[in-house]
């Protein structure tokens, strides 16, 4: 689990900043929805993934706080 | 974009606290709660839940008696009040418990009740159904045109809930639905959304990767957002192939367009074919993109023709029941295509078949417990009484307060679609698309006219 892209600290997948990315996202569909499965965008990569990939680039996010409110 | 450029976050699985965390759980929540009101106030002789399924779209108004409107209001305007109350406090509450601010929620979803009532009332305009203005279309338009005229501050969207309010109103629809139809429709709405789906994502996978050249990533997520379940449908294939942000970008733009057009096209030709409502509303569910749009258009045709239930049974067979669950499997199936055959060393870990779980649009299974109780309950009355009695008295309050869960989420399109913030998406990408709606469109008319017609017409009675 450690080294996966939900423990990196490029991995955002805050539900709110993901429907404001992604302009008509909201329209049809939700962030807050079980099909979205934690999925996040990579902000090095500049892709949007599930959260149980790994790369070479993991950078570990223990350093910051949780914020999904 | 601020957010963007703060700090990222340290973000930690959900595990069991998705329990409270996503909407879909919430649906079925506030579903299975509203529809045990329902049953209790019956159970007691109570007329509360009646009460409070109230809408002003039975007026049958004309400009000889505008008076009806205001006797209306002026009579019912305590019960106007405490439904306001009773939605504002649900999904204020709820949407709060997810991480969506109230100070924003409020506001907007006082205008969003606000704008309902007005879609109702244009609905019981007497020529109404001449121009197809049914509460969905009036909901839609009076949406969009405010969107893309004199649109709302983009924090009201926190009100405008569209997926969290059609998912309430699929799960209040399984309390209505008969479980028996759901086990013999089954295998026809599963072969039919089967093919339709296969053949879809392969026409536009094909046309995008080999006719135009196209990033196989791009094939895919366009692909299952126009076979699957539109925009949901390519974000879990964006997520699961690990696809750059823009081929999101471009998907949700197509499903979006496409979407809007369906919710016309479809039941203007159906009311010109004089369709079945039960056969449109299969076509309905083949063809169109996503469940909140394509229930506005079966519903609105579902009126038109003068049999709602027939319309939605039909579209919910077809698209909630055969497409929408299989987004899991879509998902997991392309991220081993993805990191099997397109990364190979790239792909650092193996997918897990719990994608399928995972993915699995759980509001879903709400839908088919509502449906499995009310069923078991509603077989402890002889057939007369449940016509007579059951049925008026429970299944309508259920049906009146899911007709105000989905005019929630029709506007809630429409306050949400600025077409002027849609990412432009290349011809390329919209010609691979648009094929796959033709083979879509064509198909689905064929299976739902010409193969499955007979059993589709069944539906309803």
């Amino acid at each position: 689990m450690e080294d996966k892209c939900i423990c990196c600290k490029y991995f955002d997948n805050r539900s709110a900043l993901i429907e404001s990315v992604f302009p008509g996202l909201n329209s049809l569909s939700s962030a807050y929805g079980s099909v979205w499965a934690e999925s996040g965008i990579c902000n090095l990569h500049e892709l949007f993934l599930s959260p149980w990939r790994r790369c070479g680039d993991f950078q570990s996010n223990a350093a910051n706080s949780f914020p999904e409110k | 974009m601020a957010e963007n450029e703060s700090a990222p976050a340290k973000v930690t699985p959900m595990g069991w606290n998705e329990l409270y965390l996503k909407e879909d759980w919430w649906a079925i929540y506030v579903g299975f709660g509203i529809a045990l009101l329902c049953l209790l106030a019956f159970m007691n002789g109570s007329t509360f839940a009646k009460s409070l399924a109230i809408n002003p779209g039975g007026l049958k108004w004309d400009s000889a008696s505008l008076g009806k409107i205001a006797d209306h209001f002026s009579n019912n305007i305590g019960l106007y009040g405490m439904q306001f109350l009773f939605w504002a406090i649900i999904f204020g509450i709820t949407t709060r418990i997810m991480g969506i601010k109230t100070s924003e929620f409020f506001p907007a979803f006082v205008i969003l009740y606000l704008l309902s009532i007005l879609a109702f009332v244009i609905a019981g305009w007497k020529d109404s159904g001449q121009w197809m203005l049914e509460p969905p279309i009036a909901a839609l338009l009076i949406g969009l045109i405010i969107a893309n005229v004199m649109p709302f501050p983009k924090w009201m969207d926190s009100g405008f809930r569209v997926e969290y309010y059609i998912k309430t109103g699929i799960v209040l629809l399984g309390a209505t639905f008969p479980i028996n139809l759901i086990i013999s429709a089954g295998p026809v709405a599963l072969f039919q959304a089967t093919v339709i789906s296969l053949a879809t994502c392969l026409t536009i996978y094909f046309v995008a990767t080999k006719v135009f050249g196209l990033d196989k990533r791009l094939g895919a997520v366009i692909g299952t957002g126009g076979a699957v379940c539109g925009v949901s449908g390519s974000m879990a294939i964006a997520s699961a192939v690990g696809a750059k942000k823009e081929y999101l970008y471009t998907s949700v733009t197509l499903v979006v367009v496409w979407a809007l057009v369906m919710v016309f096209f479809i039941p203007f030709v159906s009311k010109e074919l004089n369709l079945h409502p039960g056969i449109a509303g299969a076509w309905v569910g083949t063809s169109e993109f996503a469940d909140a749009a394509g229930f506005a258009a079966a519903s609105t045709y579902g009126k038109l023709a003068g049999n709602e239930d027939a319309a939605i049974q039909g579209f919910t067979l077809m698209k909630v029941i055969g497409r929408d669950i299989w987004i899991g499997i879509w998902s997991f199936v392309f991220a081993l295509i993805a990191c099997l055959k397109w990364e190979k060393e790239e792909c650092g870990v193996r997918p897990s078949a719990m994608e399928i779980w995972w993915r699995f649009p759980k509001f879903v299974l709400g839908f088919f417990i509502a449906s499995l109780l009310m069923t078991i309950i509603a077989t402890s009355y002889s057939p007369e009484d449940f016509s007579k009695i059951f049925k008026p008295g429970v299944f309508g309050p259920i049906a009146g307060l899911r007709t105000w869960a989905f005019i929630f989420c029709f506007l809630s399109i429409g306050l949400t679609t600025r077409f002027k913030d849609l990412k432009s998406t290349g011809w390329k990408p919209f010609g691979a698309f648009a094929s796959g709606v033709l083979v879509n469109v064509i198909l689905g008319f064929i299976l739902s006219i010409y193969v499955f017609g007979d059993y589709w017409m069944k539906l309803g009675k």
